[in-house]
């Protein structure tokens, strides 16, 4: 049996629902691929609500999500499973 | 159809509504649409899942909040909570802002929405001065001014159009006099909005309270807490705001959460959401019919002998809302000959705004009102003065 591949993702957790919507529009109209998922419990304070990014669309990500004035509460590095 | 069902569509069918003032009726298809969708299909409570139902419905708040917040510029669409009513945004701005102690300056048209949480935080300690309108129910912007130049003062309240007059008040004005006095301007724009084109930034207010189901046509139950950067009352209800949050012990005080705990009203939300979107469409032209309406009301009244209206004369401005005085027949009996007889939907009383008519001189007797809105024609208003004559003579 072959051994799962463990993908890497970076996962950003914010302070509201309404943020994290926010943040969700503004990376889709960036191109940004994201993906709304319940918020890890490592990501510890923040709405129920989390976008996970591939690591390689980070950069881009944190700069749309800086432009776009929508501040990220948290952020952390997930490995699927 | 139950036979309770029956009935009312039967009234309704034969209602000539002129109490808009009170609540809009009918609402534009869209709102009915959007609210029978939210009840039928978007099932998940916002926020609190993140599973393809309850995410559908927190995008569903968040356009609306989107749509509201542009109607009404609001910049930043987070300043603005959703909320149970004007009246739970008002107590929640008077009762979070002020404190034993402080001084508020309010005008005496004011709503018991305004008129009530100050009497509760009167007798807190909280100095409350009352500004008197003039005999047509508009407030003086000096007036105020001296008021609040008069002691340190933590608030000025004024409605932004009377709920008895209609009447228009120059918000803006007092919101300039609050500021320079390090004052918050606070107003409560259940009347206002939908009936007139809003820019709560530029108008200055620091809170901006609007009723949902009135002139801006959504379903009752919701209501929109606007707030500028600056002010920031304390949340009056605690409890869920969903998601990680949980494990805060106090209410967050992130925007729009920290005034919307619980479960949000989905059907309502995505109602005004949709009544939003309507009034930024139709909204101009609206306001243009409701003004030549309200205007023919006006005339038609006044070339009735023994009648009176309060508030300014015809063709000045005002919102929609218009109410009248017979000298011998009671408003009572007028609403209730004007239903009876002609279906005609109209309020007679002290419409929660008892400060308002002592101000005009009318505690004793009431008013009977008439709000036009949505829906109505030139046939609804000329039947309504047709009637009057009739009941009167």
């Amino acid at each position: 049996m072959t051994p799962r591949e463990l993908r890497e993702f970076v996962v950003y957790g914010f302070e509201t629902t309404h943020a994290a919507l926010d943040a969700e529009d503004l990376l889709k109209a960036g191109g940004v691929s994201v993906v709304p998922i319940p918020a890890p419990r490592a990501l510890g304070v923040s709405c129920g609500i989390a976008m996970r990014v591939s690591p390689e669309e980070t950069a881009a990500a944190e700069r749309i999500l800086t432009e776009g004035r929508v501040d990220w509460a948290s952020r952390a590095v997930m490995h699927d499973v | 159809m139950t036979e309770a069902a029956r009935d009312i569509r039967a009234t309704a069918a034969r209602t000539v509504y002129l109490d808009h003032g009170a609540t809009s009726w009918p609402k534009p298809q869209p709102v009915v649409q959007a609210v029978r969708e939210a009840v039928e299909f978007y099932g998940g409570n916002p926020g609190r899942g993140a599973y393809e139902l309850a995410l559908a419905t927190a995008r569903l708040i968040h356009d609306a909040r989107r749509t509201c917040a542009a109607l009404l510029g609001v910049r930043d669409p987070s300043d603005l909570a959703f909320v149970s009513g004007a009246t739970e945004a008002l107590n929640i701005a008077l009762k979070g802002l002020l404190a034993p102690g402080d001084r508020v300056v309010a005008c005496s048209m004011e709503h018991n929405a305004v008129v009530r949480p100050l009497n509760v935080l009167a007798a807190q300690g909280v100095d409350v001065v009352w500004v008197d309108a003039d005999s047509t129910g508009l407030m003086d912007a000096d007036e105020v001014e001296a008021a609040v130049r008069r002691a340190p003062t933590r608030a000025v309240v004024c409605q932004h159009a009377s709920n008895v007059t209609g009447t228009i008040q120059p918000v803006g004005d007092l919101a300039d006099v609050a500021h320079a006095s390090g004052a918050w301007m606070i107003v409560d724009g259940a009347q206002a909005a939908g009936h007139l084109d809003i820019d709560v930034a530029a108008l200055g207010a620091d809170v901006y309270a609007v009723s949902g189901h009135k002139g801006l046509l959504g379903p009752q139950g919701v209501g929109l807490l606007c707030l500028s950067e600056a002010c920031e009352p304390r949340d009056l209800v605690q409890g869920g705001t969903g998601g990680g949050a949980s494990e805060l012990p106090t209410q967050p005080t992130a925007r729009p959460d920290r005034y919307e705990a619980g479960t949000p009203n989905t059907p309502g939300i995505a109602g005004a959401g949709a009544a939003a979107a309507f009034v930024a469409e139709h909204g101009h032209a609206q306001h243009g019919l409701e003004r030549e309406l309200v205007a023919r009301l006006h005339e038609g009244v006044l070339a009735l002998p023994g009648f009176r209206v309060l508030g300014s004369p015809p063709r000045e401005p005002r919102v929609p809302v218009l109410s009248v005085v017979h000298e011998r027949v009671d408003a009572d009996q007028l609403a209730f000959l004007l239903d009876k007889r002609y279906g005609i939907a109209a309020r007679a009383g002290l419409h929660c705004a008892p400060a308002a008519h002592r101000t005009l001189g009318t505690l004793a007797t009431g008013a009977l009102r008439f709000g036009i809105g949505w829906g109505n024609t030139a046939e609804h208003v000329d039947l309504a003065v047709q009637a009057l004559a009739e009941a009167a003579g």
